[in-house]
């Protein structure tokens, strides 16, 4: 029965990506846009230190693409955050164009069943890549990652392999600069979710039956409150008590993946969580009375203030900058946009520049997009990735993957390699028009003053001859990892 | 701030494991024989092997004689075996079990990628963990690094590689901390592997490795074990062992394969065995009886093997209970006694020191074997 299903969706595969071959040259042949390249000459920040449109181009973007920085000093700071604070308002036809191509991302939650986990998983990777280094609406895919990695989901662990691409889409991009009650509601009944950290097998049919704690626990202690937030394990017994019912229907039929609640398997009886008492009764609107209840917590607001702090302003944020995030949060009962809006008019933002060191995913996403690189993120990419211990989707505890510097220094080697491969073309798919780039930013010293975001010192410049290798060396020098 | 996720080049004495996956479900009961077992020979007239070619162990078991190089090794107690070794998984499909195995149960990514970053001091450095082939094994899933290598040339910095090192060298001089520690680290490690070259190399102690992907690959794990690069955890698969048909003609020669492999590197490595350990795992092990095509289909538990790292060996850990049909789990198969987390978990606290296994085998009550002394 299973193999022959594998079989089937085998041959399916192979033939749609036939047709998608097929696909690719008839695109190209009726001249749809390829992903932006470089256009003509542009601009470069020469200064002796970063400047704030730089600066501000680094944090809410995956890195400055050629002529970012003379649409941004002349648009202004502000305007250039608002822009970016409205994606719908982006024009990004482009990059559309080339990920609609990996047709997995489309297919309605049932249908992912119909495709083999490699290949689900190859193409959210390559959407996800693909978004980084050409999307326009940056801030946007900067937040999707974020959120990506605040509601991890190992797409490894059983059926999140097929339902993790309804997540990406129908959770995490959906939501990721609406509202945090919103998402989170969206997050607690994603049936990826509800895989991954067992809700789905969360019930109390009998009185014998206790309810699986492990995705309460982590709502309070990754998703909202924080470890040292102040629940208590009996909160965590109560909130999941709370959930129980919430399934994803797994038998071999119709609507399988989909999310269901089982009366029969709800707990209905009266709860207390942090405090609040739930009556006896609410069925499948007591998970509704948790989202509130959690996100109204004053630890939430100070949990989310403080990794979106330690993820656009330092490793270590202030606290004055958290407690204005924090504020904003509350105020606008958690609208990601005015919490950003916050977060980017504090002092403590706008102070730090190159405070950040760039996880390999960055790393590269900004390597590309500096360079203007024609790329398909296909496996010559992705082994890089692996390398350095970033490919999306994959890291395995909820947790998600670490935001500290110091978590990533065993990945210096691939990012050396990563910039000797760029500059010498050898990694397939992946293009750098070098004499253009030389051509466009007006010589040597400007493309290397572009790459750095200023001027280069002594050193720098004389690190760049020493190499043999150009400007391009400075993809490799402590300045371009960090932003 | 922890500095120890860097490699380090400078002789360092990191424990490493090397798992060979011996993929398509390996015939453990004709690879440790119970040869003083009337009810092998019963289920098994054909395909049995006969006690007189085999090697004796002890006075229960011998080994195939394709194996017999592994029998010095078992016979100096540096090799134990696990016999009725085997995942709780009863699906008898080699993906799932495969699957199942590698992953460490239920979690999100596999067992191996999991320990390298969750383990006291973790997490590795570049060149933590490496898989010999052209993919990464699921057991690496989630790993921090996983490098998927085919030859040392995938090490090398570009064309430019001196002049590149050289201004890097000059580049991170002024970098204090953990960026600084990392280039100035990484850039010792690379020195040594730029100097690795597998056609060159002499292996130590006459070592002989066959001519075969497994014997390549191991040899190019000595190579980097020996230039102490950080290499942690190595992974590298032998497959074909699925014998429905005709098993001792497609087995046979991988036994040879492994048997002469891993007797190499072990001779190869020597002294540096105390901090290398080799384990040697299967999704699954064949039926007891044999079928009408001189094979056996899909069974339950097989054998594992231990080699190196201080292992307390010429012993097979088990408890045996014979094979007459009520000590079998329905439809005939040799039950799993040795849960293989029970076999991985000692050595990998042996590795890191590491006590809490709650993220690397998660949902499952061990019992590690006591494997060291």
């Amino acid at each position: 029965m299973r193999i022959s299903r594998r079989n089937f969706i085998q041959a399916a595969s192979a033939l749609s990506a036939a047709a998608l071959t097929g696909c690719d040259q008839t695109v190209r042949f009726l001249g749809v846009p390829q992903a932006p390249g470089l256009a003509g000459p542009f601009e470069v920040a020469a200064t002796s230190t970063v400047d704030p449109v730089t600066h501000v181009l680094r944090r809410l973007t995956f890195g400055p693409r050629p002529g970012d920085y003379a649409r941004v000093a002349a648009m202004g700071i502000d305007a250039f955050m608002e822009e970016q604070l409205n994606p719908d308002a982006i024009d990004d036809y482009a990059c559309d164009s080339l990920v609609r191509r990996n047709e997995t991302l489309a297919a309605p939650l049932g249908e992912l069943f119909e495709y083999k986990q490699d290949l689900l998983l190859r193409e959210l990777t390559r959407a996800t890549v693909q978004r980084a280094v050409y999307s326009n609406r940056q801030l946007y895919e900067v937040m999707v990652e974020f959120w990506s990695d605040h509601f991890n989901i190992a797409q490894s662990k059983g059926d999140c392999a097929w339902l993790k691409t309804a997540d990406d889409r129908d959770v995490i991009r959906k939501h990721a600069l609406g509202n945090f009650s919103e998402l989170l509601r969206a997050s607690a009944l994603s049936p990826a979710m509800l895989w991954y950290l067992d809700g789905r097998a969360n019930k109390k049919s009998n009185d014998s039956e206790k309810a699986n704690e492990n995705y309460a626990r982590e709502l309070l202690e990754l998703h909202t409150l924080g470890v040292h937030g102040g629940y208590t394990q009996r909160d965590v017994m109560e909130t999941a008590r709370c959930l129980t019912g919430w399934t994803v229907r797994s038998e071999q039929k119709f609507f399988k993946g989909r999310l269901e609640f089982r009366e029969d398997w709800h707990d209905d009886g009266e709860k207390t969580v942090l405090g609040q008492m739930i009556p006896a009764g609410g069925r499948e609107t007591d998970i509704d009375r948790v989202i509130e209840i959690v996100t109204a917590h004053p630890s939430t607001a100070q949990y989310l203030a403080w990794k979106l702090c330690r993820r656009f302003i330092a490793d270590d944020p202030q606290q004055s900058a958290v407690d204005a995030v924090a504020a904003a949060f509350t105020a606008s009962k958690g609208d990601i946009k005015t919490t950003l809006r916050a977060l980017f008019a504090t002092e403590e933002f706008r102070a730090s520049t190159d405070a950040k060191f760039k996880r390999p995913l960055r790393y590269v996403a900004s390597a590309l997009r500096a360079t203007a690189a024609e790329c398909d993120p296909n496996d010559a990419l992705y082994q890089y990735l692996l390398r350095m211990g970033h490919t999306p989707f994959q890291y395995p505890t909820p947790d998600g993957y670490p935001e500290e510097a110091e978590h990533w220094m065993g990945s210096m080697l691939w990012r050396w390699h990563f910039t000797a491969a760029l500059a010498e073309s050898r990694i397939e798919g992946t293009q750098v028009d070098w004499k253009k780039l030389d051509e466009y930013a007006g010589g040597e010293r400007m493309v290397v003053a572009h790459l750095l975001g200023r001027d280069a010192s002594e050193l720098e410049t004389q690190c760049c001859t020493e190499s043999g290798a150009g400007p391009v060396f400075m993809l490799a020098s402590p300045s371009f990892q960090r932003f | 701030m922890q500095h120890t996720g860097f490699i380090n080049g400078d002789g360092d004495t990191k424990n490493a494991l090397v798992v060979i996956f011996l993929r398509g479900g390996a015939d453990g009961l004709n690879m440790v024989v119970p040869i003083e077992d009337d009810a092998y020979y019963s289920a098994r007239p054909l395909v049995g092997i006969s006690k007189s070619a085999t090697v004796p162990l002890d006075g229960m078991f011998a080994l195939n004689p394709q194996l017999a190089p592994l029998a010095n090794l078992y016979r100096s107690g540096d090799l134990a075996i696990v016999h009725c070794a085997g995942s709780e998984d009863q699906t008898r499909s080699h993906f799932e079990a495969q699957d199942a195995m590698e992953h460490g149960g239920t979690g999100g990514g596999g067992w191996l990628g999991r320990y390298l970053r969750y383990r006291p001091n973790g997490p590795g450095g570049p060149l933590a963990a490496v898989a010999i082939g052209s993919a990464a094994p699921e057991a690496l899933r989630g790993a921090p690094a996983t490098v998927v290598m085919n030859s040392f040339a995938d090490f090398a910095l570009g064309e430019k590689a001196p002049a590149s090192m050289s201004a890097l060298g000059k580049l991170y001089a002024p970098e204090s901390g953990a960026l600084g520690v990392a280039a100035r680290s990484t850039l010792s490690a690379l020195g040594k592997i730029n100097q690795l070259n597998a056609n060159s190399y002499t292996p130590s102690n006459d070592a002989k490795y066959p001519q075969s992907q497994l014997g390549d690959g191991l040899c190019n794990i000595a190579q980097l074990l020996k230039a102490k690069v950080g290499l942690e955890a190595a992974c590298l698969d032998l497959g074909g062992w699925d014998s429905h048909f005709a098993s001792a003609t497609l087995i046979d020669p991988l036994m040879k394969d492994l048997a002469d492999s891993v007797s190499a590197f072990h001779c190869d490595m020597n002294g540096a065995m105390r901090n290398t350990t080799v384990v040697v795992m299967t999704e699954f092990g064949r039926r007891v009886y044999e079928n009408a095509s001189l094979g056996t289909d899909h069974g339950r538990a097989s054998a594992m093997f231990v080699l190196g790292g201080g292992v307390r060996g010429g012993k097979v850990y088990c408890d045996w209970k014979g094979l007459a049909m009520d000590k079998l789990e329905a439809p005939g198969d040799l039950p799993v006694q040795n849960n293989y987390r029970d076999v991985l978990a000692p050595i990998l606290a042996r590795h890191s020191g590491m006590n809490d296994y709650s993220r690397v085998f998660p949902e499952y009550a061990l019992t590690p074997l006591e494997l060291h002394a």
